[in-house]
C-alpha cells in the first residue's frame, strides 16, 4: 500500500513540477509555444478518452461477448472524455494566439475569407460545446449505465446501450472529424484533406486500445481481473495489430494522393513535415506507428503474450503522441527537438493523466457484474 | 481386415469430451492419436502435441518476397530499363510503387497460404484415406468428434484392438469402430479409394479433351475462315489507294491532279534558300492576342515536344531520344528574321523535317510571332518587369 502511495506522490510531484514549467513557458517563452504544447496534450488525453469510449460502444454495436469481461477497463478510461471538457474550454483561449484565421490579416486572405463561415470564434466555440455535450451524454448513457447495472443487474440497460450504440457511431464520426478539422487542420487553414478525420480516428482507436491493454495488465499485476484469460488478450492484440495497419493505410493514402497530385495548396502541409528538420520525425513515426508494431504482433503467439502486448502498447501510445506532435508542432516554426517547455508539459499531463487513470481504476467493480453476457464472455475461448 | 487394422476410432458427442479424452489416452500409453472433427477446434493441436505449423512463416516470408519482387520490378522497369518521366516525378518514386508492392505482397501471401496448406501441409494430391471409407465418416462430417488410435505412417507398430477399444470407451466414446487397412478393404470392394492410377486416367482424359478442343479451335480459325463464302467479305471489287487497279489505263488506283493545276490555298513554296525567302516575304499577320494564342497552341502541338515548352531546346523528352534540338531563344535565333524562321518551318533544317503539311501558312506565321514572345520572355529587360 505504501508503494502505491509513494508512486502516487511521485506522479503528483511530477505533475506539479510540470505545472510550474508550463507556467514558466507562458511567461518566459512565448504564449504560442505554451498553447501548441497544450493543444498536443489536450488532444492526447481526448483521443485516449474517445478511443476507449468507441471501444465500449463498438461492443454494444456488434454484440461481441468476448469483450464483456474486459469492458470495465475502457469504461474507466473513457472518463478522459470528461476530463477533456474543461481542458477544451480552457483551450478556447488559444484560438486568438495560434490559429491564423483569427489573426488580423485573415479577412484580406481570399481563402480564409471564403472559410470564415466555418472558421470563426463563436461557431468554433459552439461546435466545441456541442461535442462536449454529445460526449458527456454518450458517456452517461453507455458507461454510466454500465456502472449503474452493477447494482441494479437490470438487463434493460444493456438493451438501451445496444440501441444507442448506432447513434453513438454517428456522433463519434461527426465529433472526431470536427476535432481533426477544427483543432488540428485549421492550424494551417489553407490546407485541407477529406480523410483527415478518419486519420485521427485511426490514431484514437489505437490510443484507446493501447491504454486499455496497459491498464488491464496493471490490474492483472495487482492480482485483479484474474478471470480474464489469454483468449481475451489475443483479441485485444488482434485489434491493436489490425488498427496499426489501418492507421498506416489511411496515413499513406492521404500522403500518396497529395504527393501524386502535387497541388501547391495541398503539398504545403507535407513539405513542412516530411522535408528538412521534420523528415527524421516522419521516418521515426513510420517505424514506431507501423513497422515495429507490425512485426512485433504479426505472429499468432505474440498477440496473447502479456510482455509483448505491454511493450507494443507503450510503443503505440508513444507513436500516437508523436503523431500529434508531428501534426501540430511544425506550425510553431521550430525544429522537432523538444526543450524544457515540452518536457514540462509531458510531466504535467503524464503525471496528471496517470493519476486520473489510476484513481479511475477503483471506479465500480472490476467486472461488469450486472451484464447479462458476462458469463458467456468469461467462458469465451478462441 | 481385423488382423491389420489401420485405426481404432471412437466417436465423442462434444468437442470438450474429445479434448478431455486426449490426455487420458496419452497417459494410458497410446500415441499416434489423430482427431477428425466437423470444424477446427482451437488448442486441439496443442493438446494432441502436434508440431506448430510453419504456415505463418511461409506466408510472412513469401509476403516479403512479394514486396521485394514488386519493388524490384518497378525499379527495373521505371528507373533502369525504360526511364520515362511521368508527371514530373523522379524515376524511382517509391511512393507510387507502394500500392503495387502492397498488392503483390497480398497476392504472394494468399497464394502461399492456400497452396502451401493444400499441397505441402495437407499432402495433396491425396489419394484417399481409410477414415473416409469408415462408417463413422457420415457422423464426423455432421455433429460427432472422432479420436482415432492409428498405426502410424510406417505401420511398424500394430494396434492392440481390444485395449484401444476399452480405452476409448472408458474416456467417454459413444461408439468405437475398427477402421480396416486400405489394401485389405480394396479386395472386399467395401470402398474404392482414388488411386494414383485413377489420377493418371483423369489426367489423360483432360489431356485428350484439351487436344480435341484445341484442334477444333484451330480448324475453325485456320480452315473455316479461309473458304468461301466467308472470304467474300475480303475479296470485293473496289479501288484501293496505293494498290494496282485494272480500272484505269495507267494500272494505278490513285489519280494524279490535272497537269498545270494546284489545290486552293496550296501554292507551291518557291524559295530554295533562306535568302530568297527573306528577300520576298514579310510576316502578314498583326501581333494581336488572338494570333499569339493561335501561335501558342500550334507551338505546343508541333514544336514544344522537341524545342521545349519555353523554346530553350530542353524538353522532358530529349534525354529519351538523345537528339539536341535548337535553343530557339538563343542569340542566333533572336537574330533570325521572321521570314527566315518561316522558311525553316516550311522546308525543315538538319534533323527537323518540313512542317508544311502540318501547319497552314497563317499558322506558321502565328508560330513565328509566338516565338518572338518566347524569346522576349527568356531575355527580359529590366523595364519588362516594371
Amino acid at each position: 500500500m505504501s508503494a502505491t502511495g509513494s508512486a502516487g506522490k511521485l506522479l503528483g510531484a511530477a505533475a506539479l513540477v510540470g505545472l510550474c514549467g508550463a507556467a514558466a513557458t507562458y511567461l518566459v517563452e512565448t504564449p504560442t509555444r505554451f498553447w501548441t504544447n497544450y493543444l498536443i496534450w489536450f488532444l492526447f488525453l481526448l483521443t485516449v478518452g474517445l478511443g476507449t469510449l468507441f471501444m465500449v460502444a463498438l461492443e454494444y454495436l456488434v454484440g461481441s461477448v468476448w469483450s464483456v469481461p474486459v469492458r470495465r477497463v475502457p469504461e474507466r478510461l473513457a472518463s478522459f472524455t470528461l476530463v477533456a471538457g474543461p481542458l477544451a474550454l480552457f483551450g478556447l483561449l488559444s484560438l486568438k494566439v495560434i490559429y491564423p484565421w483569427t489573426q488580423a490579416g485573415a479577412a484580406a486572405n481570399p481563402v480564409l475569407a471564403g472559410k470564415a463561415v466555418w472558421l470563426n470564434v463563436p461557431f468554433f466555440a459552439a461546435r466545441v460545446v456541442l461535442c462536449l455535450c454529445l460526449w458527456a451524454a454518450s458517456y452517461w448513457l453507455l458507461v454510466g449505465g454500465s456502472f449503474k447495472q452493477d447494482q441494479t443487474r437490470d438487463p434493460a440497460i444493456t438493451v438501451r446501450s445496444k440501441r444507442f450504440a448506432p447513434f453513438f457511431m454517428a456522433i463519434f464520426a461527426y465529433s472526431v472529424t470536427v476535432v481533426a478539422f477544427d483543432w488540428i487542420s485549421s492550424l494551417e487553414p489553407e490546407w485541407y484533406s477529406d480523410i483527415f478525420g478518419v486519420y485521427l480516428f485511426a490514431g484514437s482507436f489505437i490510443a484507446g486500445l493501447a491504454a486499455s491493454v496497459l491498464a488491464l495488465f496493471y490490474l492483472v499485476g495487482k492480482g485483479r481481473l484474474r478471470e480474464v484469460r489469454s483468449d481475451h488478450y489475443y483479441n485485444l492484440g488482434g485489434l491493436l495489430f489490425g488498427f496499426t495497419i489501418f492507421w498506416s493505410y489511411i496515413g499513406f493514402a492521404q500522403y500518396m494522393l497529395i504527393w501524386y497530385a502535387n497541388m501547391p495548396e495541398e503539398v504545403s502541409w507535407y513539405r513542412l513535415r516530411v522535408q528538412g528538420d521534420w523528415a527524421p520525425v516522419a521516418l521515426i513515426l513510420a517505424a514506431v506507428h507501423f513497422v515495429i508494431p507490425f512485426f512485433a504482433l504479426v505472429s499468432s503467439r505474440a498477440k496473447n503474450d502479456p510482455t509483448r502486448l505491454k511493450r507494443v502498447a507503450v510503443l503505440a501510445l508513444f507513436a500516437h503522441l508523436l503523431d500529434l506532435y508531428w501534426m501540430v508542432y511544425p506550425t510553431l516554426g521550430r525544429g522537432p527537438m523538444p526543450g524544457w517547455p515540452e518536457l514540462s508539459f509531458a510531466l504535467l499531463f503524464l503525471g496528471g493523466g496517470l493519476l486520473w487513470a489510476r484513481q479511475s481504476m477503483g471506479h465500480g467493480a472490476d467486472l461488469p457484474v450486472g451484464d447479462p453476457f458476462l458469463k458467456q464472455g468469461l467462458e469465451f475461448r478462441l | 481386415m481385423a488382423e491389420a487394422p489401420f485405426a481404432v476410432l471412437g466417436l465423442y458427442p462434444t468437442a470438450q469430451a474429445l479434448t478431455d479424452a486426449v490426455p487420458k489416452l496419452k497417459l494410458a500409453g497410446f500415441d499416434g492419436l489423430e482427431a477428425y472433427t466437423p470444424y477446427p477446434i482451437h488448442r486441439l493441436d496443442e493438446v494432441l502435441g502436434l508440431k506448430k505449423t510453419p504456415l505463418g512463416f511461409l506466408v510472412l516470408g513469401m509476403g516479403l518476397v512479394g514486396t521485394a519482387s514488386a519493388l524490384g520490378l518497378e525499379w527495373f522497369a521505371d528507373a533502369v530499363d525504360y526511364p520515362f518521366i511521368v508527371g514530373g516525378k523522379a524515376l524511382f518514386s517509391w511512393q507510387a510503387f507502394v500500392p503495387v508492392m502492397f498488392e503483390v505482397t497480398v497476392l504472394f501471401a494468399t497464394f502461399t497460404a492456400g497452396l502451401a496448406m493444400l499441397f505441402v501441409l495437407n499432402k495433396l494430391p491425396f489419394f484417399g484415406h481409410p477414415v473416409l471409407a469408415s462408417k463413422s465418416i457420415a457422423a464426423i462430417t455432421c455433429d460427432r468428434f472422432a479420436l482415432s488410435i492409428e498405426r502410424g505412417e510406417g505401420g511398424e507398430k500394430p494396434i492392440d484392438v481390444a485395449a484401444a477399444r476399452r480405452a476409448l470407451e472408458a474416456t467417454g466414446a459413444e461408439s468405437v469402430e475398427v477402421v480396416g487397412d486400405p489394401a485389405a478393404a480394396d479386395t472386399t470392394g467395401a470402398y474404392a479409394p482414388f488411386t494414383p492410377r485413377d489420377a493418371v486416367k483423369a489426367a489423360l482424359m483432360i489431356a485428350v479433351a484439351c487436344a480435341v478442343a484445341g484442334a477444333g479451335m484451330y480448324a475453325a480459325v485456320k480452315v473455316v475462315l479461309t473458304v468461301p463464302p466467308i472470304t467474300h467479305i475480303q475479296n470485293q471489287p473496289k479501288l484501293n489507294a496505293q494498290r494496282a487497279s485494272t480500272f484505269f489505263a495507267d494500272g494505278s488506283g490513285m489519280r494524279l491532279p490535272v497537269a498545270g493545276t494546284v489545290a486552293r490555298g496550296h501554292l507551291p513554296y518557291p524559295f530554295k534558300s533562306p535568302e530568297e525567302a527573306e528577300a520576298a516575304l514579310a510576316n502578314p499577320l498583326p501581333r494581336t492576342a488572338a494570333v499569339l494564342e493561335k501561335g501558342r497552341r500550334e507551338y505546343a502541338d508541333h514544336c514544344g515536344v522537341c524545342h521545349g515548352s519555353i523554346g530553350n531546346g530542353e524538353p522532358s523528352l530529349s534525354s529519351a531520344y538523345g537528339g539536341k534540338p535548337a535553343n530557339l531563344v538563343s542569340a542566333t535565333f533572336r537574330g533570325y528574321s521572321d521570314a527566315r524562321l518561316y522558311h525553316v518551318i516550311t522546308v525543315g533544317k538538319n534533323a527537323m523535317p518540313s512542317y508544311a503539311a502540318d501547319l497552314a501558312e497563317d499558322e506558321r506565321w502565328a508560330v513565328v510571332h509566338y516565338l518572338r514572345a518566347l524569346q522576349r520572355s527568356q531575355n527580359a529587360r529590366d523595364e519588362d518587369v516594371r
